[in-house]
């Protein structure tokens, strides 16, 4: 009996992840992404490997969701991940008031966390603002964005999986009954154009889902949201550095390499395929990033840029297989079938949207097989480029 | 690794110093002196295999060179012979890890001291 | 306000079997933005057959290396205003020393697996900073400290690029992963020893610095380079003198 096959569009942290999984689980995987391994919004990620501090009080679903995979990814790619912790730091009153809730939040998610004085704090992290009136430990890290998808993307071709960068979909092929089988493509690389088959496309472009979809007159509530992110070359701070308060804009400061990061904003955008830097947004970052490690108000600029992240936006469409992320089989919801799309979530709970995501696959296409990416180490980030 | 390239366009890198940084200087410095230095060896052997062609051969060759030219010549040589030591000293220190904090100051300094060295030959070579 | 300058991308194109060329974009940047900015505008707006390769856009992926005006740079942090005036032209090249996949894209695939051989630790503990003052970070003391961190070296192979021996000797390891192995160190390891004490391994450096000059990242390959050569030398003393914990001798004897 052969192998189901299934089209994953989109080498970010969800295609690749899914590509994993699903070759794990027996499946012939071909990947098709029109760039190179997260060339889309995954790549730009701050790499901030989250330990669910951050929704511990509003939402405590991704939160619970993050301190799981924070430590599964710990496990499975110690290779890419800096696990130097991070702090929560309260400067003023306001930040204290938050005290409370975000220690009751941590508990109740089982996310680890230390009140520090201020003085302890300023020990482990010299640079801090010497004003900060409380900090708080967690298990934050770092991880370089690239290379995790590369692990993932590695680890999926050792299983089978075939990866076709700077390949384009440009349309999708659809049978007389209204089935997706497979897609028409565009090799950038030589300008030659053909079709791939499979029992299932899996549509994993991320902010594009919505556009992608459009292809077979299908709607997914996305809701691109770009943000700015601005890179510091100086490292002064080892461990990631959050605001103790309710999520907002340039509230995380991160260390990456030599350099610290600190984002983002929030503001929609209708073109996404390039999206300019707004320079007041810049400015905000410095501002806030200052308020947290003075030192960023010296530090040279090094880098600049705009990331769009997939929200999803209200409605009731799709299958919510957890909040911030949502699996829409489009069989239920626009009446095409072999075509299923996932978007949303975040880096770090990468491998739990492609667990859920092949879980989907599996039940339509009526195949029993369990997900065994939780224990399975990941090879190495490098074998992606190894010729097999 | 480009395989494609001909032998040409790879030996052509190493002697292209547009946009490259002053160390790359050090690096072709050395390979031009060398080549020049290895032409004037043969050229050398060559004059003084007039030697066994007896008397009258050599004296007619250095009556030929006593040519300005080969004095600018003569210059050249020990010129390119002082540049290639000192800067042969700082390479070869560097090449076992002696020294590379300052490579860069090594090189500017022991270039200018051979400038030096060479203006003085020079002056005394054309005064004589 | 934003300034606007007017600049000419003069883009290295290459498709398949076909011969390359140049194709010029003439687009309204702020000089503020990157050269991969600009890269990225020409294919947002005006080609979107170009190829070219990015992800992190904060020098931390090593994937958006190219050479910018004959210069190898990493184009995420290279701002447009230092490479060109206004109504100037940038011209954008892949790498040296790579085969080219198409237009601005190489394949790394050699260089990847090499970097996986010599064992180049990608997260590590020891911070050896770049010897060449000019090329250290202006960082404060805690920069120094010992943490479980991302290595400096970022696998962009701008050095290979830059190098003048790689150009010439398609064999040679090259500048990123010596620069890897000596990161790794020898301790003995018989397999690494044999890997880079030789004719294409350490000793076919000619001390160009180059790679030292263009790397974006503070590894200073140049003298990890000159390192490495004390490590094998010091390593192969040992061994003369009957020395040395052989990790994988027993193996390789057989």
């Amino acid at each position: 009996m052969s192998k189901p096959s299934v089209i994953i569009i989109g080498a970010g942290f969800t295609g690749v992840a899914t590509a994993y999984d699903l070759a794990l689980r027996g499946f012939e995987v071909m990947v098709v992404e029109r760039g190179e391994i997260a060339s889309g919004t995954s790549g730009r990620t701050h790499g901030l490997l989250h330990s669910g501090g951050r929704y511990a009080v509003k939402d405590q679903e991704s939160a619970i969701e993050c301190i799981d995979e924070n430590m599964i990814l710990r496990k499975i790619a110690p290779q890419i991940i800096e696990p130097s912790g991070g702090l929560f730091v309260g400067l003023n009153d306001k930040d204290l008031a938050y005290a409370k809730p975000f220690v009751e939040g941590c508990l109740a998610c089982h996310i680890p966390t230390e009140e520090l004085t201020p003085a302890e704090a300023l020990r482990l992290e010299p640079n801090l603002n010497p004003k900060l009136l409380v900090a708080y430990t967690v298990p934050d890290g770092t991880f370089d964005p690239i290379r995790l998808a590369l692990a993932f993307a590695a680890s999926a071709r050792k299983y089978g999986a075939k990866f076709h960068t700077y390949t384009e979909v440009e349309q999708f092929i659809v049978d007389g009954q209204a089935n997706v089988t497979g897609v028409k493509y565009w090799d950038r690389t030589n300008n030659v154009r053909g079709e791939y088959n499979a029992d299932i496309v899996v549509n994993a472009t991320g902010a594009w889902v919505g556009q992608m979809v459009e292809k077979v007159g299908a709607k997914v509530p996305i809701l691109p949201t770009p943000g700015v992110m601005v890179a510091f070359g100086q490292r002064l701070a080892q461990r990631a550095i959050n605001r103790l308060d309710v999520p907002g804009d340039g509230d995380i400061v991160l260390p990456q390499r030599r350099m610290m990061v600190v984002g983002t904003t929030s503001f929609e955008v209708s073109d996404l395929d390039y999206v300019p830097v707004i320079e007041e947004q810049i400015q905000e970052m410095l501002k806030r990033g200052s308020e947290l490690l003075p030192g960023i108000a010296k530090a040279k600029q090094r880098g600049a840029y705009m990331a769009t992240r997939p929200l999803i936006g209200s409605g009731n469409m799709g299958r919510s297989v957890a909040r911030t992320f949502k699996c829409f089989d489009h069989k239920e919801s626009d009446g095409i079938g072999g075509l299923v799309t996932i978007t949303g979530g975040k880096a770090t709970t990468l491998r739990q949207m492609a667990e859920k995501t092949a879980d989907v696959v599996c039940q339509k296409l009526g195949i029993n097989a369990t997900c065994a990416t939780k224990d399975l180490a990941l090879v190495s980030y490098r074998d992606y480029y190894r010729q097999h | 690794m480009n395989e494609k390239q001909s032998l040409m366009t790879r030996i052509i890198v190493w002697f292209d110093p547009r946009w490259r940084s002053i160390s790359f200087w050090g690096f072709i410095v050395n390979r031009i002196t060398g080549l020049g230095l290895t032409l004037y060896l043969f050229m050398h052997l060559t004059m003084l295999g007039n030697l066994a062609r007896g008397q009258e051969a050599y004296d007619g060759f250095i009556h030929f060179a006593h040519n300005p030219i080969f004095l600018v010549g003569e210059v050249l040589v020990v010129s390119a012979g002082i540049i290639h030591a000192l800067n042969g000293i700082r390479i070869g220190l560097n090449s076992f890890g002696i020294g590379l904090r300052y490579q860069k100051v090594l090189y500017i300094g022991l270039t200018a001291l051979a400038g030096i060295i060479c203006l003085y030959f020079a002056y005394r070579m054309f005064t004589a | 306000m934003s300034e606007k300058w007017t600049v000419t991308f003069q883009v290295f194109r290459k498709k398949g079997g076909e011969a390359a060329h140049y194709d010029d974009f003439k687009i309204e940047v702020d000089p503020n933005e990157y050269v991969l900015d600009g890269v990225e505008r020409v294919w947002a707006f005006h080609d979107r057959t170009v190829v070219f390769r990015h992800a992190c856009h904060h020098s931390t992926c090593g994937a958006c290396g190219m050479r910018v005006n004959g210069v190898e740079k990493l184009t995420c942090i290279t701002p447009i205003r230092d490479v060109t005036s206004n109504g100037g032209v940038v011209k954008v090249e892949p790498l040296r020393n790579f085969p080219v996949v198409s237009d601005l894209a190489v394949d790394m695939g050699k260089f990847y697996t090499q970097m996986d051989d010599v064992g180049h630790n990608s997260v590590n503990s020891d911070f050896k900073e770049a010897i060449q003052s000019e090329f250290r970070p202006a960082g404060p003391e805690s920069d120094k400290q010992e943490f479980m961190r991302l290595s400096d070296c970022i696998e962009c192979g701008l050095c290979i690029s830059a190098c003048p021996v790689s150009a010439s000797s398609p064999d040679y390891l090259g500048p990123a992963v010596l620069a890897g192995a000596q990161q790794h160190g020898i301790h003995g390891d018989e397999h690494l020893l044999r890997l880079v004490d030789c004719e294409d391994g350490v000793w076919r450096c000619h001390s160009a610095f180059e790679c030292t000059a263009v790397c974006p990242s503070f590894v200073d390959p140049g003298w990890r380079i000159m390192d490495l050569r004390k490590q094998v030398v010091g390593e192969r003393i040992k061994r003369l003198f009957g020395g040395s914990s052989n990790k994988n001798e027993a193996e390789v004897a057989k």
